[in-house]
């Protein structure tokens, strides 16, 4: 303490000579000085306990049992599915994403499933968890019963663990041609196409799909007639012909796609594509729906 | 995907047909059962009742209908249950016409004995 | 059909879990409509033989039949089934119409519990005689 002061002593001296105005009492500032710098040194010792204690704590902390599905036809021991158990350390908020990437950093690097956004947008991480499609980064583990079943989208092809073939998927959703494609441009060279408050509210949730294909997977009738198009398929083909900006020419090619055997009709409203849409899109409503245009359309031909 | 359907094979037709025979059955089956368990008990019914009912043109044309909106609905719904499993191609179009033909028999053979019933020989 | 990984066998009673409301309403409806087909062919063929001679074998075909106990027994189930599918059919024509879709499993259970209390009413007066 006494070479502080004689430091400060020196620099109020200096300090002192610079401004000429009388110095501060030596004693007083130091001691402010001293009692900061003692704080500040309690401070840091009371946040290293903390980190310590918050450590220690977490190896005697809360786990979550997770049963991943494992297939590899590559590797020999996972050519036939078997399910490994991994102990996760569960921490608030944490989701099956969460839990999964946890488990493929610290246990198993080949560990496999597909996952981007984390946040319910990409539609990557569709996955049957405890007997029910669902987004990982959408399914809080706290949420679920343990242990914590997690396994392919059902009545798809499994690739490598997580991953299945979405192939079919995308085919399904490419036959109903799902891009805005209007009859005529207007006249102006930058004039909008302007669509009503109302006619965006008719397909607002419709425009909500990620394409995750839990709703596809979902279906009973998908699974047992290959040629279904599918909720996904016939909900983008709802967006896009009930769009008023698209022109009556175009509606009626869309119907006529989506009005075969293995289109709408082949819907028996068993509704678990709705009740496991991610974005809670009413997907049998709008199938319903292009059922009733369907309907009204063909009325008009007899 | 993108084959080509007269507007006779429009399976919007045999979906709207499958929902208006429905209406029309839920009338007419109800109906069925209650006077054949209800109002007459099923063990007392013998042919002279039959043939007092039967000989009305008014219940005789119903009941004709009746057969026929059930056989379309039945036939129908089993193409229907076949179809959402996965059948296709030349299994399809065979089962198809099996069961046109079946329906077709049915209605009929059905005709036949309420004609009978009617004491119409 | 996508060939998949073998989850377990249907009968596996864990995996009912997995249905939801609307999945049996439809396994129902399917099971209880080829019951009504299957019935509606013999009713026909069982009538014909009845009515091909006198009307005297049709009555002795009827009462014959109806004394049997295990087709009384019977003529309940055909009940039954025969008003889950009108009332689930109902459903799925207001479904059709969009109406209660909200509450669709909701329906489901209630049409349900109407076909039991309706098939169990029924019961002393199919049954009526038969012991």
């Amino acid at each position: 303490m006494s070479t502080d002061t004689d430091a400060d002593a020196d620099v109020e001296a200096d300090a002192d000579t610079d401004t000429g105005s009388d110095a501060v009492p030596q004693p007083e500032v130091s001691v402010h000085r001293t009692r900061r710098l003692e704080e500040k040194e309690a401070r840091r010792t009371d946040r290293a306990a903390a980190e310590q204690a918050a450590e220690e704590s977490l190896a005697d902390e809360e786990t979550v049992e997770l049963k991943v599905f494992r297939y590899d036809p590559e590797v020999e021991g996972k050519e036939e599915p078997r399910f490994d158990t991994f102990e996760v350390p569960f921490h608030t908020g944490m989701t099956v994403l969460d839990a999964l990437i946890y488990a493929r950093d610290q246990y198993d690097s080949s560990l496999t499933f597909r996952h981007s956004c984390q946040q319910a947008i990409c539609g990557s991480d569709a996955l049957f968890i405890n007997g029910s499609q669902r987004l990982g980064c959408k399914t809080q583990l706290a949420d679920l019963n343990e242990p914590i079943r997690v396994e392919p989208l059902p009545h798809q092809e499994v690739v490598k663990d997580l991953v299945v073939d979405m192939e079919h998927f995308y085919d399904q959703m490419e036959a109903v041609e799902p891009y805005f494609d209007p009859d005529d441009l207007p006249d102006g060279e930058l004039e909008e196409q302007r669509q009503s408050r109302q006619n965006r509210e008719t397909v607002k949730m419709s425009t909500r799909c990620i394409w995750c294909g839990a709703c596809m997977s979902s279906c009973n009738i998908a699974a047992g007639d290959n040629q279904y198009l599918g909720p996904a398929a016939i909900n983008k083909a709802y967006r896009f012909a009930m769009d008023e900006r698209e022109g009556e020419d175009r509606k009626q090619e869309r119907m006529e796609i989506i009005e075969q055997e293995h289109g709408v009709w082949r819907c028996q409203t068993q509704f678990s594509c709705t009740e496991v849409c991610p974005k809670d899109i009413p997907l049998t409503e709008h199938i319903q729906a292009l059922k009733r245009e369907a309907v009204k359309n063909n009325l008009k031909f007899w | 995907m993108a084959e080509h359907y007269t507007s006779f094979d429009r399976s919007g037709r045999r979906w709207l047909l499958q929902r208006l025979t429905a209406v029309f059955l839920i009338g007419t089956l109800a109906f069925h059962f209650f006077l054949l368990h209800f109002v007459n008990h099923a063990a007392e019914i013998e042919f002279a009742g039959t043939q007092a009912r039967m000989g009305e043109v008014g219940y005789f044309s119903m009941m004709v209908l009746f057969l026929v909106a059930a056989t379309f609905h039945g036939v129908n719904g089993v193409y229907n249950a076949l179809v959402n499993m996965g059948i296709e191609g030349t299994q399809k179009r065979v089962v198809g016409g099996v069961l046109t033909l079946a329906g077709v028999l049915l209605i009929v053979q059905g005709v036949r004995v309420a004609v009978a019933m009617a004491g119409v020989i | 059909m996508s060939e998949t990984y073998n989850r377990g066998t249907v009968e596996d009673a864990g995996r009912w879990t997995e249905f939801s409301a609307g999945m049996w309403a439809w396994i129902f409806h399917k099971f209880t409509g080829w019951v009504l087909v299957g019935y509606l062919f013999t009713h026909i063929a069982v009538l014909s033989t009845a009515t091909a001679s006198d009307p005297a074998v049709y009555n002795q075909t009827l009462s014959g039949l109806e004394g049997l106990l295990i087709v009384r027994i019977l003529e309940v189930g055909l009940l039954a089934v025969a008003v889950f599918h009108i009332l689930n059919g109902v459903r799925l024509l207001l479904v059709d119409l969009g109406i209660g879709l909200e509450s669709q499993d909701k329906s489901f259970y209630a049409s349900l519990v109407l076909t039991g209390a309706i098939a169990v009413a029924s019961v002393p007066t199919f049954l009526a005689g038969a012991f």
